[in-house]
């Protein structure tokens, strides 16, 4: 067997631990909880007369967009869980005993677990447009939902990639989680606050990369009222990828530094 | 049995922050050999095992597993190694069926050989009627039956096993015993810590021991038993102890002591040699009446614990 299929069996393996920990399902169930809840309050916006029917019929970006920090829960879960709980269990032991690459066993666990987070974003997805064809009828620009898709995807490997890092560097999957959601709510905060006193400042913040992105892509590709998308800016959607792609690769160094350099520790939990 | 060894460890060291767990820790086991690696508690068996797995990281020294160092490239020495864990925790969200495959995709088994080889394992293990169901609902010693099919799913050239019997009932204990025996018949290498020292005793052809962190003897078992006895010793009982025999018995020049329980006489030699024909006459000579005449056998557990003593 080759690399790349010993990557792919431990990707296999990958989704099969998440999706038997029940706290993922619970997650895609409350994600979309979370969007009809707010398909419904939008509903009563624009019975309200609160929204025009421009935007009403572009409300599959914000059923969509408002997933966004659900999308960025799961990925924390999804991440945090994959490289640690194999420590926590023993299982590691098992696994790195096996004629597999060290190297390969964290590609297989990032590509499993960063896939099994993009059928989750996915589904997402799916559900927020067809919540907002039975609340609002037709919808405009559904030809970029896959890109949409695509953008939320990439968005959501900061903080994938962050609790993956924190997951290995750790061993310990309650702490890798409570790293990342702690660096998720005090960048949020901090990049509002310095967006609002400084201006651009707060780009530098993880948040504002992973939370702009999608509506920055949407906003150079659909026309839209400002209670949608914000105003087009090519270079703030450049300047978002470029940072989403450097903490990225910066966390998942860290991760493998840590995991080529370092023993197998033995159960942890 | 061939002579070239496919499991070489040399001069391995490694440190536990100050801690040195192992200490310049060589030894080498031959193809087909059956090798039993006892200690203490702590005397570094299971992180010789994990560095030789390449789990740990050794700051000094290296593994050579049929030539290939499993740290340096895992995917050749560890393809020919089957592993099973001391107290393993397999994934319990798997059946045992699901296990075993997952296990054969790993060492890249076609999906055919892959059913073949788990209904075949399970059956070897004990477990065929559990192979359907999820490995938590197993017991300890079910996890550990589990545990060496897994180790065996790739008919591995080396099965190396950390107190593979740990756990388990009396029955399944020998059951496991004829097992090992017959794999080394079939060729395989076997390197199995275990502090069941009657256990290595019955099936291992070759010991090496750790202590502190340092091999104390590595070699064939007859040598370590020569190595680490002090005296051999006979036992005698006798219809009624007379102080004739006594004397006449300390009196001859190669019984080292002589020291009586009722009457048992426990004969000292100074010798590693069988003189009970001897003794026997000398006893009929002072018109004694023997019962019985044994020549104590040295058992691992004596040598063991000489070794630990550092003696030798």
């Amino acid at each position: 067997m080759d690399a790349l299929g010993r990557v792919a069996v431990i990707a296999g393996y990958e989704w099969k631990r998440a999706l038997a920990k029940k706290k993922v399902l619970a997650l895609i169930i409350l994600a979309i909880a979370f969007q009809t809840l707010i398909m419904v309050g939008l509903r009563q916006l624009f019975v309200g007369g609160f929204l025009t029917n421009e935007a009403s019929s572009l409300i599959w970006i914000s059923g969509v967009l408002e997933g966004g920090l659900f999308v960025q829960l799961i990925a924390i879960i999804v991440g945090g869980g994959s490289m640690s709980e194999e420590y926590e269990h023993g299982t590691a032991d098992i696994l790195l005993s096996k004629p597999i690459k060290r190297v390969e066993y964290m590609s297989g666990k990032f590509l499993g677990g960063f896939s099994l987070l993009a059928m989750v974003e996915g589904l997402t997805t799916f559900v927020g447009v067809i919540l907002s064809l039975w609340f609002f009828g037709a919808q405009t620009g559904l030809q970029f939902a896959p890109l949409m898709f695509l953008a939320i995807v990439y968005s959501s490997l900061i903080f994938f990639c962050l609790s993956f890092m924190f997951s290995e560097l750790f061993r310990g999957s309650t702490i890798a989680m409570l790293f990342a959601l702690g660096i998720l709510f005090a960048s949020s905060i901090l990049s509002t606050i310095l967006g609002l006193l400084y201006g651009n400042l707060s780009r530098g913040f993880p948040t504002w990369a992973a939370i702009s992105f999608p509506p920055l892509l949407m906003s150079e590709l659909i026309t839209a009222p400002s209670t949608v998308l914000p105003a087009a800016d090519t270079g703030a959607l450049y300047e978002a990828a470029l940072i989403i792609a450097v903490y990225a690769i910066v966390f998942i160094l860290i991760a493998a530094f840590r995991l080529l350099k370092s023993d197998v520790t033995k159960k942890t939990g | 049995m061939a002579s070239h060894s496919v499991l070489n460890v040399s001069n391995l060291t490694k440190y536990y922050g100050k801690f040195k767990a192992l200490d310049s820790v060589s030894f080498k086991v031959d193809e087909g050999c059956m090798y039993g690696y006892l200690g203490p508690n702590g005397a570094g068996k299971t992180t010789t095992i994990r560095t030789m797995l390449g789990l740990l990281k050794p700051n000094q020294g290296e593994v050579q597993i049929a030539g290939a160092n499993p740290s340096k490239d895992p995917v050749r020495a560890l393809q020919l190694v089957g592993y099973a864990s001391e107290l393993p925790t397999l994934q319990t969200f798997f059946t045992a069926e699901q296990l075993l495959d997952f296990m054969g995709k790993m060492f890249g088994l076609p999906m055919q050989t892959r059913k073949e080889k788990t209904k075949h394992l399970l059956d070897l293990v004990g477990l065929k009627e559990w192979g359907k169901k999820k490995i938590g609902n197993y017991s300890k010693g079910m996890v550990q039956r589990l545990s060496v099919a897994l180790a065996l799913i790739n008919d591995p050239m080396v099965l190396i096993m950390d107190e593979p019997t740990i756990g388990m009932d009396p029955e399944a204990t020998a059951h496991f015993r004829n097992l090992f025996t017959n794999l080394s018949k079939d060729g395989k290498t076997i390197f199995i810590s275990s502090h069941l020292l009657d256990e290595v005793q019955r099936i291992c052809t070759h010991v090496g021991m750790i202590n502190k962190g340092k091999i104390v003897f590595t070699g064939p078992i007859e040598q370590m038993l020569e190595a680490f006895t002090q005296q051999w010793v006979v036992e005698a009982e006798v219809e009624k102890v007379t102080e004739n025999i006594l004397l006449s018995l300390k009196a001859l020049e190669f019984v080292n002591d002589v020291k009586v329980d009722g009457n048992k006489l426990s004969i000292e030699l100074k010798e590693k040699k069988d003189v009970r024909g001897e003794i026997s006459s000398e006893i009929f000579k002072q018109k004694g009446v023997l019962l019985s005449l044994n020549l104590r056998q040295v058992t691992l557990e004596d040598a063991y614990l000489q070794a630990l003593k550092g003696g030798q």
